[in-house]
């Protein structure tokens, strides 16, 4: 899906129906079946397992307690692979596209810059990750739970340091607020078709259509 | 002790590099262009990067370590004293000897360029490794650390040593050359025969050599000999 406002909606649409009935997230896990490369994003953002990994265990928690753990399971489950897509699919520079057009060049510019910058951080933690892990095995030591609070340590020191340093940039360069943009969107035909499912998906999740159907029996 | 390379090659892109030969023990020097692959050739040694066609070979390396480019690559300790710990060292003669005592509890990211280098090189240097390799090892260096860093290379009596550095300044003394050129890691050969067929020779070497001062090596007590014999 080119067009991101198309695919910020769909996400929205779509999360917000997994959040509120199982349902809805099995419908929502079908689209996604349909819609996206599936498995192929799943691998490639590796943090994912591990997230899924957390949910199932926050979900036997709930189960062990008492509570309806499945559900959560399922309808977080359908959230996180919705934010997998949404992710895999962004590009840079979108954010800001979507900030002007939706708040103007004041507002949404430094919105959209935000949100640029928190994406650019996300990418950069990621390698940073992937450096210690190198560190680790240049110096002969195992990567386990003892290397996780320095390693956490060192991701958010890092991550202080860069925003110190663009910041500083940005100051010498002399951006006080806003900015000027002109946002561009790219429109495909085709897009429409997962638009429409989410949106039918949205449809059978909230309105009751078995007691509707009931009616003309 | 012996590396060899079997026309081990790795790609990137459009971009390749391939390289033949056997390293032994001694120091070796491997020049290049920025962007030619030295690095990607170092961590092809190191075994972090697997040839995507060819092998490499080692022949009685029981050790090893590569010192990357940047320093900040290496760290995996909280504090200036915890990433001294993290290479098996004890932290008080380590920064003492660095001048970096009252900053052991700092993040290692918050010192300098020039002090996380310097912290590195000791770490990577206190320990005896059959091989090292060194990844630029002088970049955020002044003239004085450089020239230390040197003395303490070529105290290495034993085990191979490979450093890859477009430095072009200072070195230390150097037993063989190797230059990338064209995706192609060629052998010149020994010191200080090979120093004619150097192509990337810093500017200072290139004129001792054509105004028919011969070198020994190319240590700065080398240049500097060479620089003032009559």
């Amino acid at each position: 899906m080119q067009d991101v406002r198309m695919r910020i909606g769909t996400a929205t649409l779509l999360t917000l129906v997994a959040f509120f009935s199982v349902p809805g997230a099995m419908g929502v896990f079908v689209w996604w079946l349909v819609f996206t490369p599936r498995l192929q994003e799943v691998k490639r953002i590796r943090i994912v397992a591990g997230t899924l990994g957390l949910i199932a265990l926050a979900a036997l928690f709930i189960i062990v307690s008492g509570g309806d753990g499945i559900s959560y399971l399922i309808r977080m489950g359908a959230i996180i692979l919705i934010g997998v897509w949404l992710y895999s699919e962004q590009e840079t520079g979108e954010f800001l596209h979507l900030g002007v057009w939706l708040l103007g060049n004041r507002t949404g510019f430094e919105l959209g810059m935000i949100a640029e910058m928190g994406m650019q951080m996300a990418d950069s933690l990621a390698a940073d990750l992937d450096r210690i892990r190198m560190a680790m095995t240049i110096k002969g030591q195992p990567w386990g739970v003892r290397i996780l609070v320095p390693a956490g340590l060192i991701l958010v020191n890092d991550a202080l340091v860069r925003s110190q340093d663009t910041a500083e940039l940005m100051a010498v360069r002399g951006f006080y607020r806003g900015g000027s943009f002109c946002p561009q969107f790219i429109h495909r035909r085709y897009d429409l078709i997962p638009v429409m499912a989410a949106i039918v998906v949205g449809f059978l999740a909230f309105v009751p259509v078995s007691e509707f159907l009931i009616l003309y029996r | 002790m012996r590396l060899q390379l079997n026309g081990a090659r790795a790609f990137r892109g459009d971009w390749s590099l391939e390289a033949e030969g056997a390293f032994g023990e001694g120091i070796h020097l491997v020049s290049g262009n920025v962007g030619s692959g030295k690095s990607t050739l170092a961590q092809m040694l190191a075994g972090l990067l697997s040839p995507s066609h060819g092998t490499i070979g080692r022949e009685g390396i029981r050790s090893s370590m590569i010192s990357l480019q940047f320093p900040e690559y290496h760290v995996t300790g909280s504090t200036v004293a915890e990433e001294c710990r993290s290479w098996g060292l004890d932290p008080v003669p380590v920064l003492s000897e660095l001048n970096l005592m009252e900053k052991q509890d700092r993040a290692p990211l918050m010192l300098s360029r020039g002090e996380l280098k310097r912290l590195h090189l000791a770490c990577v240097l206190a320990k005896n490794y059959d091989l090292l390799l060194l990844d630029e090892p002088f970049s955020s260096l002044d003239a004085r650390e450089k020239e230390r860093i040197c003395g303490l290379i070529s105290q290495r009596t034993s085990g191979i040593t490979v450093l890859f550095t477009h430095e072009q300044t200072t070195f230390p003394r150097v037993d063989y050359l190797w230059e990338i050129q064209q995706g192609m890691l060629i052998e010149r050969g020994e010191l200080p025969g090979a120093l004619h067929d150097w192509t990337h020779a810093p500017v200072l070497i290139k004129r001792l050599m054509a105004s028919g001062k011969n070198l020994k090596n190319i240590s700065p007590l080398d240049l500097q000999e060479a620089t003032c014999r009559t």
